[in-house]
């Protein structure tokens, strides 16, 4: 049974012009020990899937179809207390801001240590804190610094005590948003490779947000491309890398400068992606689509199956 | 490399300093000295880009505002076209920015989110007084087309915030490029925004260069983008230039610790071909060596503890237009030096 | 992540005044603030009262706010059809009165504020974007200034001077009513300096005159207008106390001076017709211009985090 599933997910948000469905219609599913990275640039609604995922979506956003379920449970119809008891237990999130999740005025380490206290109320402060230590030694971090303030911090520390944070109770699933956008090259690097370190040590699913398909390919197993509040093609990493098939995610493939290879001419994608607000009648990327042109504008797509994992939304892709 | 090494730099920095000191503590004065950028000394010749890359704090961002006159520097002159522009003042310093322009960052936080488009892009005309309303908006209208944004009547009359992320970015670029400058600053600026975005931007600077022969200054973090881009580039660290040469040269036949360090931690993805792994940083770091020794002395793998602590290496030639600061490539010259040649001396 | 950025760069209709737009979508936001449309309202009522105030001297000479006696009374007299809410203690129709002392109260409280705001943000963007030891010597003058008790002051000032002019009056409380406008115009020019756009402009060519103008002024003008209205109800409360203590100007009738007349004569207790009124007004257009700042206060919140958090 896969850990976390989502089905046919849609959220809305109300806004002054009426609903703005920021999700349309999405699937997918975590295994324990695998990898989902979301990609897609802002606006897609990768960050709203992720806060419905932690029950954190704002006030004017609904859960307006579809399931989620963790480990077979139904996450929707949870209450707020419900809620409370499944987040940082068993789905941890680690922010985008990741400077702005720690609390300026506490000691780093005691604000873990709270953390681990606050979900579970039978430890004792001093167990709380050889916690603490031990997973500053996994995420990497000296324990000289657990008495520093997070100023005290580099970003690179920072992001590391978040992600310690959210190791803090066992969780079975992460949900990463962004969680490198700030940083160094070098310093990124090094938190990817232990964030996949870690994740194999714990068996821990990860679902990575990032609008980075280079920093996704490093660290994902699995793929899914989002444009528009849709999924619009999901495979294996080297599926989707390799035999990319929807021409969105093909072009923002060809719109990233690699390192290495040839030095060819990015293609950068015409246009803007459409306002999420009323109906929608066909394919989204219609208008920006360099391969098919208009011909996609009535009929919604339908899923196109390439192998048991990769599959795309594109009536013409082969 | 098009242009002939020999042509005459366009705008030259001579051992340019910069340091910044902090405040002390509750008025017990005498605060720490930071410094930005130590010994800098860069040529950027007509109609090439030339990439700074770094990471953040490096130095890169202060140099970029160095060139454009927002900062002064404390050691070293600044030449454009061979003439110097040490103290810019007042309407030399005008003079100065008619020819040196910059886009920053953040499309977000650089155009005044209570003019119209119309007017943030007019403003360079309007305090250079050239032409009439008439001829300016005219103007406006040209170049507003020139970046993409077309019809260009769409555009000029609406707010920034009614504008996308990379239209804002299109804005800017048509701002600094209104008065026909002979050098553009790119100061990150496709870090905001999204891929596809950001390969439309990377496409007008280099549309920009192909048509008006301007020299761009990309400052980025990334290795990848400036390989695109840029034909010559340099790699600072903590202020100080550690490796600089052709772009091809640079990233496929590193030669510093640090640029080595760098190409390791970029994400590689596609059609990279093979890129074979360095290993050269040292974790954790070691303790500082003092401000006498290399910059990169506290992560580096190949550092002598002895003679790269205490003596700062000099930015020698190691083949034509390819320098590198350290103590040890010269010494044991890679077996890569052949075709690093031949690159450089195609420049 | 929010959909702000895309929605708006859509829905836009072309070449239509992005002013405009914006006025109406604050206009929306404000009215749907219970708080400012109960201040809109009471502040209509007392602007219909200032315009009416002109009124009863043309249908007879004994109706004027000051010099009109009626000559059929003698004393104090309570509401009549004559007289709707009686006379004072010369025979003067209090009614006429009181809409005369809502003019004052407008004149004096709007100008005050205004040059208050006016000499407010210009200090204050002054002493923000040159800094130094420009800023320090405004910013010193402005604490001096702000400390001073602004009654106390014009109190001595009158009993040194005599009697002062309502445009005296209002001078010396817009002159004492600065220091705090500017603080915040300050701190906002500070933020505002930082932000690149003020770097663009300066690699644009702009002079400090135009950046100041043409960039920051737009950008703390919402700020220095949700101060005035603040200032306005200061500055009536001050006048009223002036006058109230009998440092007013004489030759004009305000609600302050109204009730002077009636505690010298001794009506406090006797006749709440008179007392009541002017207190009353005093206290609601205090309010009504609160209300309205309250309203704007929110209108204005919105927009700052619409500019400030887009992605």
């Amino acid at each position: 049974m896969a850990l976390l599933e989502v089905e046919n997910l849609s959220i809305g948000y109300r806004t002054k012009r009426g609903v703005l469905q920021a999700v349309d219609n999405v699937s997918f599913s975590v295994e324990a020990g695998r990898s989902l990275g979301l990609v897609g640039e802002s606006g897609c609604g990768k960050t709203t899937i992720g806060m419905a995922l932690m029950g954190l979506l704002p006030r004017n956003g609904r859960v307006t179809a579809g399931a989620m379920r963790l480990m077979g449970r139904d996450m929707l119809g949870l209450s707020r207390e419900q809620w409370r008891g499944l987040r940082w237990k068993e789905i941890a999130m680690i922010f985008q801001a990741a400077m702005n999740a720690l609390n300026p005025v506490q000691r780093v380490g005691q604000q873990i240590a709270e953390a681990i206290l606050t979900h579970n109320p039978g430890l004792s402060r001093g167990e709380a804190h050889s916690q603490v230590e031990g997973l500053y030694q996994l995420v990497g971090l000296s324990l000289e610094r657990l008495r520093d303030y997070p100023h005290q911090y580099s970003g690179g520390m920072k992001q590391r005590a978040v992600i310690a944070m959210a190791l803090a109770c066992n969780p079975k699933i992460i949900v990463a948003d962004e969680p490198t956008t700030a940083l160094d090259v070098i310093v990124q690097d090094q938190i990817l490779q232990e964030t996949k370190a870690l994740q194999k040590e714990f068996n821990i699913g990860i679902i990575f947000i990032s609008h980075d398909i280079s920093i996704v390919a490093e660290v994902c197993h699995h793929i899914a491309i989002m444009y528009a509040g849709q999924m619009v093609e999901t495979g294996t990493t080297d599926e989707v890398f390799r035999e990319a098939k929807h021409p969105y995610t093909r072009a923002l493939l060809g719109s990233f400068p690699a390192l290495g290879g040839e030095r060819r001419p990015l293609r950068p994608i015409p246009g803007e992606p459409p306002l999420l607000i009323g109906q929608l009648a066909g394919c989204r990327f219609c208008d920006r689509c360099p391969e098919h042109g208009h011909a996609c504008k009535l009929d919604p797509p339908q899923w196109r199956r390439f192998s048991d994992t990769h599959f795309a939304l594109c009536d013409h892709c082969d | 490399m098009e242009q002939a090494p020999q042509s005459k730099p366009i705008l030259e920095l001579r051992g340019i300093g910069k340091q910044y000191r902090s405040k002390g503590r509750l008025g017990k004065g005498g605060g720490q000295t930071v410094v930005a950028l130590s010994e800098v000394s860069l040529e950027f010749r007509a109609g090439e880009i030339f990439g700074l890359v770094g990471e953040s704090g490096s130095g890169k961002t202060t140099c970029g505002r160095l060139i454009v006159g927002l900062e002064k520097a404390d050691q070293g002159e600044l030449l454009l076209e061979g003439r110097s522009y040490g103290t810019l003042k007042g309407e030399s310093l005008r003079a100065y920015r008619r020819q040196v322009q910059i886009i920053f960052q953040d499309p977000y936080q650089s155009l005044n989110p209570q003019l119209s488009i119309l007017d943030s892009v007019a403003e360079p005309l309007v305090t250079n007084r050239v032409g009439d309303n008439k001829a300016r908006l005219e103007k406006v209208l040209a170049t507003l087309k020139a970046v993409g944004l077309s019809p260009p009547e769409d555009y000029a009359f609406r707010f920034p915030h009614q504008l996308s992320g990379g239209q804002r970015q299109r804005v800017a670029i048509a701002r600094a490029m209104i008065l026909g400058p002979k050098v553009l600053v790119a100061d990150e600026p496709t870090s905001m925004l999204d891929a596809s975005y950001s390969a439309q931007i990377f496409d007008i600077l280099l549309e920009v260069r192909q048509r008006l022969a301007t020299t761009i200054i990309l400052i980025t973090h990334s290795l990848a983008a400036a390989r695109y881009l840029c034909d010559r580039i340099a790699v600072i660290y903590r202020g100080r230039l550690m490796e600089t040469g052709p772009a091809d040269a640079v990233i496929s036949d590193p030669r510093h610790p640090y640029t080595q360090a760098l190409i390791d931690a970029t994400p590689k993805f596609g059609d990279c071909g093979p890129i074979k792994r360095y290993g050269t940083l040292v974790s954790p770091e070691r303790p500082a060596s003092g401000s006498a020794g290399c910059a990169f002395f506290r992560r580096c793998g190949l550092a002598h503890l002895g003679r790269c602590a205490r003596q700062a290496p000099e930015l020698t030639p190691l083949t034509l237009g390819h320098l590198v600061a350290c103590h040890y490539t010269q010494e044991a010259p890679a077996p890569e030096t052949g075709q690093a040649c031949r690159l450089g001396g195609m420049g | 992540m929010s959909a702000e950025p895309q929605t708006a760069s859509q829905a836009t209709p072309r070449r239509r005044s992005p002013w405009r737009e914006r006025f109406r979508e604050d206009w929306l936001v404000f009215n749907h603030n219970p708080l400012g449309r109960a201040g809109l309202i009471l502040l209509s009522v007392f602007g219909v009262m200032a315009l009416l105030s002109f009124l009863p001297p043309l249908i007879d000479p004994m109706y004027h706010p000051m010099t009109g006696v009626d000559p059929q009374v003698l004393y104090s007299e309570g509401p009549s059809a004559r007289h709707w809410l009686g006379t004072d203690f010369m025979g003067r129709d209090i009614l006429s009165q009181l809409l005369a002392g809502t003019r004052v109260a407008f004149m004096v409280g709007v100008s005050a504020a205004f040059m208050s705001i006016v000499l407010g943000v210009s200090i204050g963007m002054v002493a923000g974007y040159a800094g130094g030891i420009i800023d320090t010597l405004l910013m010193r003058l402005a604490e001096i200034i702000m400390v001073l008790p602004t009654l106390l002051v014009v109190l001595m000032l009158s009993a040194l001077f005599g009697k002062l002019n309502i445009w005296t009056i209002v001078l010396l409380i817009a002159l004492f009513r600065w220091p705090g406008v500017s603080r915040v115009i300050r701190a906002q020019t500070l933020s505002l300096k930082s932000r690149p756009f003020i770097d663009a402009a300066r690699v644009a060519g702009a002079s400090h005159t135009r950046i100041v103008f043409r960039h920051i002024m737009p950008n703390v003008l919402p700020l220095a207008f949700l101060y005035m209205t603040f200032r306005v109800t200061a500055a009536i409360v001050i006048e009223a106390a002036l006058a109230f203590l009998g440092f007013g100007d004489p030759s004009t009738v305000s609600w302050g001076m109204m009730l002077q007349w009636v505690w010298k004569t001794g009506h406090m207790f006797q006749a709440p017709y008179w007392l009541f009124p002017p207190g009353l007004c005093i206290s609601l257009i205090t309010l009504s211009f609160y209300l309205l700042g309250r309203a704007m206060d929110e209108v204005l919140d919105p927009r700052l985090r619409e500019e400030n958090g887009t992605v």
